[in-house]
């Protein structure tokens, strides 16, 4: 049902910029002079193709998207991540000529939005103008870089009125984005775009609004973080954190009770990540943080960035420093003052319990007898469609929220559930059960769904026994039936194969 | 003016072919006007807004009058006419059952009684098809009405009263309109049963239910004591054993017998089933491997049997536990105490105002005045049953609501959050969240659950603030502890 609304969503999306295009012959946008040569720019050409995590064994319809891509030195293409997510088919297409190379994704970073391609051909972009990075200045003017149907440089005007710290639309973190106020037309490469300062490379666009006219952006030090860190021989490691959150600390009575007893400044730490740089640090929830660096810690969890002015801490250590880099916490505890060096590393989304995002990868599965068991990631929920934080099953969704509170210690490294069944002559009574967790496989603990085939190679007097958390507490299949029906299953169903782990 | 009916349901009546006269059935009859004060909610130290509606009910044995429980709910008032006599009388509710929807009232004016007849109730279930007649006062008349249809369907129904409570009811085709709740439904000139609820138009047609004589009577015999035990519950959750595989691994070689799949602890059966027994049959009538029983010669579901079941009584329950027969008896100590996914009538709301801060426990009536996106009230409140989170939350303390004043300006943030310990003691309740803020301290730390900030109130700015807030925002009251 959802299904189909997402389709008709899409299709929406791609017509309505076309028919703004055609009513306004006159552009709102005022474009620069026209001298810059326009072979700064590509056009990447992407069809992208995810997986169907309701039916993990099939993918979903292809679909197309253009972006306009900026040349960078080395022949290499800066775009977004998630303009190449799930691609199966990549080119880069040249505006003028409309000559096409056949791409690969060399980096990519689904946190910070951003992805490096390069042309098959390592000749395709001889003749282009790398961008140099630029970092742009508060009220500054920029341009917005798009391409008309034919190839001509389009230059839209666009204010840089604010920098802060906002979520990115992958994963779970936040990092600096710029806000723009422009009058940005719809083109045919959608809002993938580069942002423009004299000539140099200031910015990729992430969003735009074009009810309120504002553009938030990749800003420049993400984008130059990410490039020096995809040029680290050895293999990218993505942006570094600290592991720890905070709250304001503005109420007198908060800060009386963490032994604050004059100045106004620090936040108060509210939770410390097992295991991660904080911890290791030895830094505690309701620790006060008063400095980082010799950047003072204002009540609100800002310092003075001396480009940007006040900004989050969050970009101070995200983009201030590099991995594995040290960096000295002034905090203060029970109204004591230390100092602790805590060593900043980046956190792995793909280690979390539920994955935050699973992008490029086929969805593990095991299929047994029609029971189609997965591990609950976001994604799956995300298949209840736009509404899906209300639709999703509920308990799923609050294992996703909550996820760092229930799953601290628990020895699991995923959860497996039982998704849905596919009626089969093995699961008469069973058709009705879906969105279960399972915990046990004939006496096997799962940690993940790597662990059901060992567990089912070891039936127990003939069964397998399947343990649900709840009710009904246990189901069980013939073991010698489930493989006398594999076939017929596959056959029935058209599944290509009976798990992928 | 509003006329009672449920879940855009109501009653229905028809004329029994060989019914007792119109003339008796009149004498009978009772409409009844309700003014009703509704709990309140969202600002819970106000007294609720007053309305009220009116519905029917009908003269029944030892000079009282049975109606519906929703027809003379949060009652301030009620007054009771009969046909052709002008005069109002005083009612009043002597018992009251939300869990079927039933009430019982008495008039202190023994003039009201004078010439009226009590209706006999059938013995039995009426047939399927067999016809009825619907007597009332629907959309509020002052006149009798009459409808009839056949009975169309007899089965285990929601009852909207309370939304968490299910009884059998017969499903009938006589129109049902709002104000025919309470009336008598009869067949061959006894009342097979009690008009209650239906469906609006817009969800489906001519399907109107009444609350057959069984779920009555059993109402009536539970107050003959005085008191109103409400139903009897297993407090479990059964799963049907279709599947062979199942079948053959659990032991059972014949027909019949479901799954336990979840005990609820602290219920009748706590200690007595567990998970992964199969009960084969109860009081003696084997249970189907759909979860059915033969009662009466009807099909029923397996509660049915705990239906007609009273505090103190027992239930035998014959089940194979490790492929082994066994023989267990459960006891109904007290109905289930955890009602907070039940709407709930005739209770004050409780809640707890600390420096502002309005601290209110969780529930359906709650959630409706003060709908919520937080994830983790909504899974609490609809988990508090299957993950039996009742256990350590009997009441899930929710910060419900801030009144703004210089002692919790900077709070504005947590608003919604439950609360999880006052300095360092964990909250299972309101009263033990009262307790501990009664406590001497200098100050109060109120942790919520999971990993935010917690809330520092200090003892002397809360002092200072009290006379002031409670001027401010009209409240007499900082708590009401009990309903």
């Amino acid at each position: 049902m959802h299904f189909f609304r997402i389709a008709a969503f899409l299709i929406v999306s791609l017509n309505a910029p076309l028919l703004m295009a055609r009513e306004k012959s006159e552009p709102l946008a005022v474009a620069e002079n026209s001298s810059v040569s326009p072979v700064s720019v590509v056009r990447v050409n992407v069809t992208s193709q995810p997986y169907d995590f309701l039916r993990p064994w099939s993918k979903r319809a292809p679909f197309q998207r253009r972006a306009v891509g900026a040349v960078l030195p080395g022949s290499r293409v800066l775009t977004t991540a998630e303009q190449v997510a799930n691609a199966t088919c990549l080119e880069l297409e040249k505006p003028d000529s409309g000559e096409k190379s056949p791409a690969t994704v060399e980096v990519v970073d689904y946190e910070c939005d951003l992805a490096i391609v390069a042309p098959c051909d390592p000749k395709f972009l001889d003749g282009f103008k790398p961008l140099a990075v630029v970092e742009p200045a508060l009220g500054d003017e920029l341009a917005i870089w798009q391409l008309e149907s034919n190839g001509t440089l389009l230059k839209t005007r666009a204010q840089f009125t604010t920098a802060e710290v906002a979520p990115y639309p992958v994963g779970d973190d936040s990092f600096l984005v710029y806000r723009l106020a422009s009058a940005l037309q719809a083109r045919d490469s959608g809002f993938t775009l580069p942002v423009v300062k004299g000539g140099a490379l200031a910015g990729m666009l992430l969003r735009f609004d074009s009810r309120t006219q504002t553009a938030d952006v990749i800003s420049t030090p993400v984008i130059r973080h990410f490039l020096k860190a995809a040029a680290v021989k050895g293999g990218y490691v993505g942006f570094p954190s600290a592991g720890a959150q905070f709250a304001a600390l503005r109420d007198p009575q908060l800060r009386h009770y963490a032994g604050l007893t004059n100045g106004n400044g620090g936040v108060y730490i509210t939770r410390v990540q097992p295991g991660g740089p904080a911890d290791q640090a030895g830094i505690q929830a309701g620790d006060v943080l008063l400095a980082i660096g010799n950047d003072p810690v204002d009540q609100d969890g800002n310092y003075i960035d001396p480009h940007y002015g006040k900004v989050s801490i969050a970009h101070l250590l995200s983009c201030g420093s590099s991995e594995g880099a040290e960096i000295r916490f002034k905090l203060s505890r029970k109204g004591k003052e230390l100092s602790v060096p805590v060593k900043l590393t980046h956190s792995d989304p793909s280690q979390s319990v539920i994955e935050s995002f699973s992008i490029d990868k086929a969805p593990r599965y095991h299929i047994v007898g029609g029971l189609v068991f997965q591990e609950l990631s976001r994604q799956f929920l995300k298949e209840w469609g736009p509404e899906w934080t209300k639709k999703a099953p509920e308990r799923f969704l609050y294992f996703d929220q909550y996820q760092d509170e229930l799953f601290q210690n628990d020895p699991r490294k995923r959860i497996v559930i039982l998704s849905h069944v596919l009626p089969s002559p093995c699961t008469v009574g069973y058709e009705d059960l879906n969105c279960l967790v399972v915990t046990k496989v004939n006496g096997v603990e799962l940690k993940s769904l790597a662990d059901m085939e060992a567990a089912l190679a070891k039936p127990m007097d003939g069964f397998h026994r399947f343990e649900i958390q709840g009710h009904p507490g246990e189901i069980v299949l013939d073991a010698k039936e489930v493989e006398g029906i594999e076939s017929g299953l596959m056959q029935n169903y058209g599944l290509p194969a009976m798990k992928r782990l | 003016m509003r006329h009672f009916w449920l879940c855009l349901v109501l009653l229905l009546s028809a004329l029994p072919a060989r019914a007792i006269s119109i003339v008796e059935v009149r004498k009978s009859l009772v409409r009844i006007t309700n003014t009703s004060q509704e709990a309140n909610y969202r600002t819970p130290w106000n007294p609720g807004a007053v309305g009220g509606g009116t519905g029917t009910g009908f003269v029944i044995g030892g000079n009282r009058v049975l109606t519906n429980a929703h027809v003379v709910c949060n009652a301030r008032f009620i007054s009771v006419e009969r046909e052709n006599d002008p005069k109002h009388y005083v009612a009043k509710v002597l018992f009251i059952a939300h869990d079927c929807d039933l009430a019982v009232l008495s008039v202190d004016d023994p003039k009201f009684f004078q010439g009226t007849v009590a209706v006999s109730f059938t013995n039995q279930i009426p047939q399927i098809e067999s016809s009825v007649s619907v007597y009332g006062y629907p959309i509020g008349g002052d006149r009798l009405s009459v409808t009839t249809g056949v009975v169309s369907r007899i089965a285990f129904q929601p009852y909207a009263h309370t939304n968490a409570d299910s009884h059998l009811a017969i499903q009938t085709n006589a129109a049902i309109n709002p104000g025919n709740s309470g009336g008598p439904v009869l067949q061959e000139g006894k009342v097979i049963g009690v008009a209650f609820q239906g469906f609006s138009g817009e969800v489906a047609q001519n399907v109107g239910y009444m609350i057959p004589v069984p779920v009555v009577q059993r109402f009536l015999k539970d107050i003959e004591d005085g008191h109103y035990d409400r139903y009897m519950d297993l407090s479990l959750t059964t799963f049907p054993l279709l599947n062979p595989a199942q079948r053959r691994a659990l032991g059972l070689q014949e027909e019949g017998g479901v799954l336990v799949g979840s005990v609820m602890s602290g219920g009748a059966c706590d200690g007595m089933l567990k998970p992964g027994d199969v009960i084969l049959s109860i009081d003696g009538h084997a249970v189907q491997s759909d979860g059915f029983v033969e009662l009466d010669g009807e099909r029923v579901e397996m509660p049915e049997v705990v239906e007609r079941k009273f505090k103190g009584d027992t239930v035998a329950f014959h089940i194979l536990r490790d492929k082994a027969p066994l023989d267990v008896t459960a006891k109904f100590e007290q109905a289930w105490p955890f009602h907070l996914q039940a709407s709930e009538y005739d209770v004050k709301p409780r809640y707890l105002i600390f420096g502002g801060l309005v601290f209110q426990p969780v529930s359906r009536d709650f959630l409706q005045a003060n709908p919520t996106d937080n994830l983790r009230v909504r899974f609490l409140y609809n988990a508090y049953v299957s993950d039996e989170i009742y256990k350590d939350h009997p009441d899930l303390v929710v910060l419900s609501g801030i009144l703004p004043d210089p002692v919790n300006t900077y709070l504005t943030g947590l608003r919604g959050g439950i609360v999880d310990a006052v300095n360092g003691c964990k909250i299972k309740t309101l009263q033990e969240m009262a307790d501990a803020l009664a406590k001497p301290a200098d100050q109060y730390v109120i942790q919520l659950m999971g990993e935010g900030r917690p809330i520092v109130m200090e003892r002397a700015a809360v002092d200072a603030a009290r006379e002031r807030i409670k001027t401010r925002y009209n409240v007499r009251n900082e708590q009401n502890l009990s309903e």
